[in-house]
C-alpha cells in the first residue's frame, strides 16, 4: 500500500486546466520531493490532496482510502503557502487552537513537544504577527506535526529558514519517516536542500507529472562531468570546444566537459595545445542541474 | 518494520467537539467577543436615554419595551417599534462576519478543512458558537436596557411570564440568525466587505418589513411572516405565550438546518481556500 496514490487527477479553473491527468505515487516512509516551476500545478495538487479544493477528475487515495474519508484526513498535517495562524494570538494560543481542532488529549504537553522539536519553545509567548518569517515557518511546521500525522504535505516549508532551521527540518523529516509508515510530500525550490532529505522525487510541468523516481534512480541518471581550471579559461574553452560537444563554465569558475571521456585524455589534449591544467576532478550533476536539464528538454 | 496503519474514523461528536473547541477557544481568547458584548449593553442606553430636550423620552413608556415590542409590529411606525433586542441580530451579523472572515484572512481555514473532511462540521460549529455569542449579547442587552430604562424612569410594569418567554424566544432565534450569517459568509468568503454588508442588510429585516408593508396594505394577515427569522424575532414580544416560544424554537431550528445544509453543499463543491 502506498501513502498517496493519485491517478489521472485533473483540475480546471474555468477554461484553464491547472492539473491534467496527473499520476503520482508516494510510498510509505518516503520523503517525496515534489518539484516544478511556478504555476506548474504543485500547490493545486497539494490542495486537492488535502481536500481544500475539489478535483475535476481522477482519484486521490491516501493509505488506500479515498482522500475525502474523515479518518485518514484527520491524520494529515499541512503547511500550504503559509502557516494558517491568527496574527493577534500568541504562538502558544495558535498551537492550542490546532490542538483543540485535533481533539488532542494532553494538549499542553503535545504543544510543548512539537514546539521543542522545531526549537520554538522559547518564543511560545510571542504574538504570531511579531515572529520573523523563519519563526513563522517553524510554527507552521509545528502545527503540521501536531496530532501525530501519518502524512505531511508541506509546500515550501524551507522558505525563510536559516541554516540551523534547515538542518533542524532535515532532522525532523528523517525522524518522522524512520518507522517506514509516515510519509512527507515536500515541495521546494531549494533543490540542493531537498536533495539532502528526499528519498523520492516527482517533477511536474504544465500540470502533468513528467518523471517520478527514487533518489537512487536520480543518482544513476545524473551525468558525470569533468571539471577543470587553467590559467587561461577563455582560450581553454575555445580549444575544448573543437573536440568536445558540450563544454560549459559553472558558477564556481570551472570549465565542465560533459562528454563521455577520461580526465587524463582531456588534460593530455590541453597539454598538446599548450595549456597547463591547474586543477581537475570528476563529479556528478545534482538535482538542480538534472531538473534544469529536464526543463530544457534533455536529460 | 511493519507497514500496518489503522485509522480510527472520528465520530460525529468527536469531530464537532474538535471544531467547537477551536471556535470557543477563539471566541474567548479574542477581544472582539467582549467588545460586542459591551456594544450590546450600550445600544439600549443610547436609544432609550432621554435627550436633553426630552424628545427621546417619548419613545418608550415602559422599561421592557426596550427589550421587546408591546405587540408583533412587522411594519415600523416609530424607532421604538424597531429599537429593541432584535438589534442584537444586526450587530451579531457583523460579529459573525468578523469572526468567520478571520478564518479566511489568517488562512487558519486550511487547518480546519484539512483535518475535517466533513464540511457540515464547519457550518454547525460556526452556527452554534456564533449563536452562543449572540445569546450572550442578548443578555448584556437585557442588562443594559433594564439599567438604562430604570435610570430614565420608565415604568417597570409587565407580565413577567410573557417577558421571560419573549427574551427566551429572541435568544433561541440567535441560532437561526447565526446560521444565516454563517451561510452568507461562506458564500462571500472571499469578499469580506460584501460579507459584512450582506449580514447587515439581512439583519435589519428590511426584506420582511417591505413584505409586511405590502401585506398590510392588502389587508391580509401578517402572521405567516412568523415563518421567517425576522418575523419570528418580532413575534417574540411582550404579549408572548408559550406557543410563541415553541414557534421561535421551530423556526430557528428549521432555518438553521436549511442554512447549514446549503452552506455544507456550497463548501463541498467549491474551493475552500
Amino acid at each position: 500500500m502506498n501513502a498517496v496514490e493519485i491517478r489521472e487527477l485533473s483540475k480546471n479553473f474555468g477554461s484553464k486546466q491547472a492539473v491534467s491527468g496527473l499520476n503520482m505515487t508516494v510510498p510509505m516512509g518516503a520523503v517525496y520531493g515534489f518539484i516544478g516551476e511556478n504555476g506548474s500545478g504543485k500547490s493545486t495538487t497539494e490542495k486537492m490532496i488535502c481536500g481544500l479544493i475539489p478535483k475535476s477528475g481522477g482519484s486521490v487515495k491516501l493509505y488506500g482510502k479515498d482522500h475525502t474519508d474523515a479518518d485518514v484526513r484527520a491524520k494529515v498535517g499541512v503547511l500550504i503557502e503559509a502557516p494558517g495562524c491568527f496574527p493577534n494570538l500568541t504562538v502558544w494560543d495558535n498551537m492550542m487552537l490546532q490542538a483543540a481542532n485535533l481533539n488532542i488529549k494532553n494538549a499542553e504537553q503535545e504543544v510543548v513537544k512539537v514546539l521543542k522539536t522545531v526549537r520554538m519553545e522559547g518564543a511560545a509567548g510571542n504574538k504570531y504577527k511579531n515572529c520573523s518569517l523563519g519563526m513563522k515557518q517553524r510554527v507552521g511546521i509545528a502545527m503540521a506535526l501536531l496530532g501525530d500525522p501519518v502524512l505531511l504535505v508541506l509546500d515550501e516549508p524551507l522558505n525563510g529558514l536559516d541554516a540551523d532551521g534547515m538542518r533542524i527540518m532535515r532532522e525532523v523529516f528523517t525522524d518522522i519517516v524512520k518507522d517506514g509508515k509516515r510519509s512527507i510530500i515536500v515541495s521546494s525550490h531549494l533543490l540542493g536542500e531537498l536533495q539532502k532529505v528526499a528519498t523520492h522525487y516527482g517533477i511536474i510541468r504544465h500540470g502533468q507529472m513528467i518523471v517520478e523516481m527514487t533518489a537512487e534512480e536520480l543518482d544513476a541518471s545524473c551525468r558525470t562531468y569533468i571539471a577543470l581550471q587553467t590559467k587561461d579559461m577563455s582560450k581553454t574553452k575555445a580549444i575544448l570546444g573543437y573536440k568536445y560537444s558540450r563544454v560549459e563554465e559553472d558558477e564556481a569558475g570551472y570549465l565542465r566537459v560533459y562528454d563521455m571521456t577520461m580526465p587524463e585524455d582531456v588534460v593530455a589534449y590541453l597539454y598538446q595545445n599548450g595549456i597547463a591544467v591547474t586543477e581537475v576532478m570528476t563529479d556528478k550533476i545534482g538535482l538542480e542541474e538534472y531538473y534544469i536539464d529536464l526543463m530544457k528538454g534533455g536529460k | 518494520m511493519t507497514h500496518e496503519l489503522k485509522f480510527k474514523s472520528p465520530s460525529f461528536s468527536e469531530r464537532l467537539k474538535g471544531m467547537l473547541g477551536v471556535d470557543f477557544y477563539r471566541l474567548f481568547h479574542t477581544p472582539m467577543f467582549y467588545i460586542f458584548l459591551v456594544i450590546a449593553a450600550i445600544i439600549p442606553a443610547l436609544v432609550s436615554m432621554p435627550s436633553q430636550d426630552g424628545t427621546t423620552a417619548a419613545l418608550y413608556s415602559n422599561v421592557w419595551q426596550i427589550i421587546a415590542a408591546s405587540k408583533p409590529l412587522y411594519v415600523i411606525e416609530s424607532i421604538a417599534d424597531y429599537a429593541n433586542m432584535n438589534m442584537v441580530f444586526i450587530f451579531g451579523g457583523i460579529m459573525v462576519s468578523v469572526f468567520i472572515g478571520h478564518d479566511y484572512k489568517s488562512g487558519y481555514v486550511k487547518q480546519l478543512f484539512t483535518t475535517h473532511a466533513k464540511k457540515q462540521d464547519y457550518m454547525m460549529s460556526k452556527s452554534i458558537v456564533c449563536a452562543f455569542a449572540m445569546a450572550c449579547m442578548c443578555v448584556t442587552y437585557l442588562i443594559g436596557g433594564t439599567a438604562s430604562g430604570m435610570l430614565a424612569g420608565y415604568s417597570l410594569e409587565v407580565n413577567a411570564g410573557s417577558l421571560i418567554l419573549a427574551i427566551l424566544g429572541k435568544m433561541v432565534m440567535s441560532l437561526g440568525w447565526a446560521s444565516l450569517y454563517t451561510f452568507l459568509n461562506v458564500i462571500f468568503r472571499r469578499y469580506f466587505g460584501v460579507s459584512i454588508g450582506s449580514s447587515f442588510f439581512f439583519g435589519t429585516g428590511i426584506l420582511i418589513i417591505g413584505v409586511a408593508a405590502i401585506v398590510e396594505n392588502l389587508a391580509l394577515p401578517t402572521s405567516f411572516l412568523n415563518i421567517f427569522l425576522y418575523g419570528s424575532s418580532v413575534n417574540a414580544c411582550l404579549t408572548s405565550s408559550f406557543g410563541t416560544l415553541i414557534s421561535c424554537i421551530a423556526v430557528s431550528a428549521v432555518w438553521a438546518v436549511i442554512y447549514n445544509v446549503a452552506g455544507s453543499i456550497i463548501l463541498s463543491k467549491s474551493d475552500v481556500y
